[in-house]
Formats: structure tokens, sequence, C-alpha cells
């Protein structure tokens, strides 16, 4: 997507906490080489956050406020939504850049391309490496 | 969280190791997602992943279910990826105070935080989140409802983004003084709220008194 101006404090906020797109937090990183007074700007933000300051940004992301579903999403891969739906799910997307949907997105396309071997041997490796850690817990 | 997360998460209390192989089955490809989108490589991303579940086990004694737990699994995620970032200096430390030296050191970042200032103020910060997010969700739900997308987009443009007031009209094709009527509107549902839950209008900036353009 395309980042028109100066960051906003709701944008370095998002790259904090590591949700916005990842080619924004790519070019943000690269901005910050070339401007360190980001980082100035950076900092304030955490400042203003640990003196108990809210941000209604902060807070929508942070409860993902306005996320659309697992369903929602497969439906809009489908292109089964309506188009009203469907422009909102691309916006937030591409225009609102969430990470977390985006990668939800990924995910539900990749599923159909990748070949259950490959899916199978990854997830083995994932319970092969934690299920030592499982245990009862109270 | 959804019954189903709860079950499973009761489950895996249990020590089930099926209940476990569900939860990776659930989850693993969209968090190798939101970690391969960044690092652009899949076998240091499917490393970062198997961090996080194995965080995920040794933080459940301490897990609050009524936290959405693709959320947490995320947040897990985003941890680890963050730390690994820092280690190949592709994310530089942000300095504690506008006071101290920023000139763009990049280097593993300490966790020196002012504890004290968190832990002073997080139970009530906690409940004043909740509210708003609460106030916030239901208006959404609302505009959702009567199919009023291009409201819900140009608040989402206006606080999740930041965006500018004359952006936001450019980019949903509006007058400014719309985009400038429905924050004005949107600002007033939330201070009321803040009001009629004798929260402290201080701790939210954005919420102070603004009038139409």
């Amino acid at each position: 997507m395309t980042t028109p101006r100066r960051l906003t404090d709701a944008e370095l906020e998002a790259y904090l906490e590591e949700t916005l797109a990842a080619e924004e937090m790519a070019a943000i990183e690269a901005e910050i080489r070339q401007r360190p007074e980001l980082l100035r700007r950076l900092s304030m933000i955490l400042g203003r956050r640990d003196a108990g300051l809210h941000s209604v940004g902060e807070i929508w992301r942070r409860h993902r406020l306005s996320c659309p579903d697992r369903q929602q999403l497969g439906s809009y891969l489908l292109g089964v939504l309506d188009n009203d739906q469907a422009n909102y799910i691309r916006f937030h997307l591409d225009k609102i850049g969430c990470r977390y949907c985006q990668a939800n997105f990924a995910d539900l396309r990749l599923q159909q391309e990748e070949t259950q071997e490959l899916i199978i041997t990854r997830r083995t490796k994932y319970f092969q490496s934690t299920a030592g850690h499982l245990r009862q817990t109270p | 969280m959804s019954d189903a997360d709860t079950l499973l998460i009761d489950r895996i209390r249990d020590g089930e190791a099926d209940a476990w192989t569900d939860l990776i089955a659930r989850y693993e490809g969209r968090l190798l997602a939101f970690v391969e989108s960044r690092l652009g490589r899949r076998a240091p991303s499917e490393d970062i992943v198997q961090e996080a579940f194995l965080g995920f086990l040794n933080s459940l004694p301490n897990f609050d279910g009524k936290r959405p737990l693709e959320g947490y699994l995320f947040s897990i995620c985003a941890y680890k990826l963050t730390d690994h970032l820092r280690r190949e200096g592709r994310r530089p430390a942000v300095p504690l105070s506008s006071s101290n030296d920023s000139s763009g050191e990049w280097h593993i970042a300490g966790s020196e935080r002012p504890a004290s200032s968190i832990a002073r103020s997080g139970e009530r910060k906690d409940m004043e989140e909740r509210a708003v997010a609460a106030a916030l969700r239901d208006q959404i739900e609302r505009w959702a409802e009567k199919g009023e997308w291009q409201k819900l987009m140009c608040a989402e443009l206006l606080f999740v983004r930041g965006w500018a007031n004359k952006e936001v009209a450019e980019e949903l094709k509006l007058s400014e003084q719309q985009v400038a009527n429905y924050k004005f509107d949107f600002i007033a549902r939330l201070r009321t709220m803040v009001k009629k839950q004798e929260l402290s209008a201080e701790v939210f900036p954005e919420l102070a008194d603004e009038e139409p353009a």
C-alpha cells in the first residue's frame, strides 16, 4: 500500500507492536536509518504508554475490533461475499495493512496450494520439538 | 475465547497430546505466514513459530482464558520475531525517554523500561481500555449492521492509521467536511461513554474537545 506522507504516531505505534504490513515495517526501519530522529518519536510514544495514556488506535488494534473472522476471510477468498463487505475486507487488508488478517488470508490461500505432505511434515516437527513441555497444569 | 478454544486449552492443560496436535494444526499456518512475511525466509520463520509454541506451553499456567487464543499466539510470535530482528540488527532499539541519546545506534534492546510506572497504573489502565474497547466494538457492529462501511473506513483511517482529515477525504472520496463531521460524532460518542463510566478523560488525549471543521 502507499503511505502518502509523514509517518503518523498511530503508524509508529503499530510499528512498535509489530502489526503493520511487513513491507511498511521494513520501510519504517529504512527511514529510521536515514532519520534517527524517528527514534525520538518512538521513544515518546513508549513514554506516553508508560505514563498510562491510551490511544484509540492502540486499543482498536489490540482488540482487533474490525478484523474479519477467519470464515469471512475464507468467503472473501472464494469471492462469495457481497460487494460492500468484500470492499471493506480489501480495504482492511490492503489500506489498513492489518498484518494479522494478512497472515490469516495468506494461510488460507496457501492451504489451497501447499501439499498435504509438506504441511504434515511441518506440524510433526513442531509437535516433536515441543511436546516434551506438555504437562498437566493446574 | 471461543468455546472450541476453551475446550482445547482445558485438554492441553490436562496434558493431552492430541489436543496439542490440534492446536498446532489450527494455528501454525497463520503464525508462519505472519513471521515469514517479515523475514522472507522459511527456515528461520519455522524456528520462530516453534519457539512461539514452546513459549505458549511455558506460559500456559498464567494464560488468561478470557483473552482470544489467536491474539495471544500472535503476540508471543511477534515478541519472538521482534527479538530475532533485533539480534539480526534489523530492528532498532528504542531509547527509553525522549531525553536519551537517540543517535541511531542499532543494538539489542534492553527491557529496562520503568516497571514501576506500568505496574502502578496497570489495573486501572486495563479497566479503561476494556471500557473503550467495548464502546468501539458496539459502534463498529452498528456500522456493519447498517452497512455504513464508509463510516467504519473513515474512523479506521483516522484512528488506526492516524491520517489527517484531508487525506482520509481524498482516499474515501468524501468532502473534508463529511470526514470532520464523522470524526466529531465518533469522538462525541466515545467522550459520552467515558463520562458515563466515570473514567478520567485525561488519559484519552484524542478525546479532547474538538469542534467540526
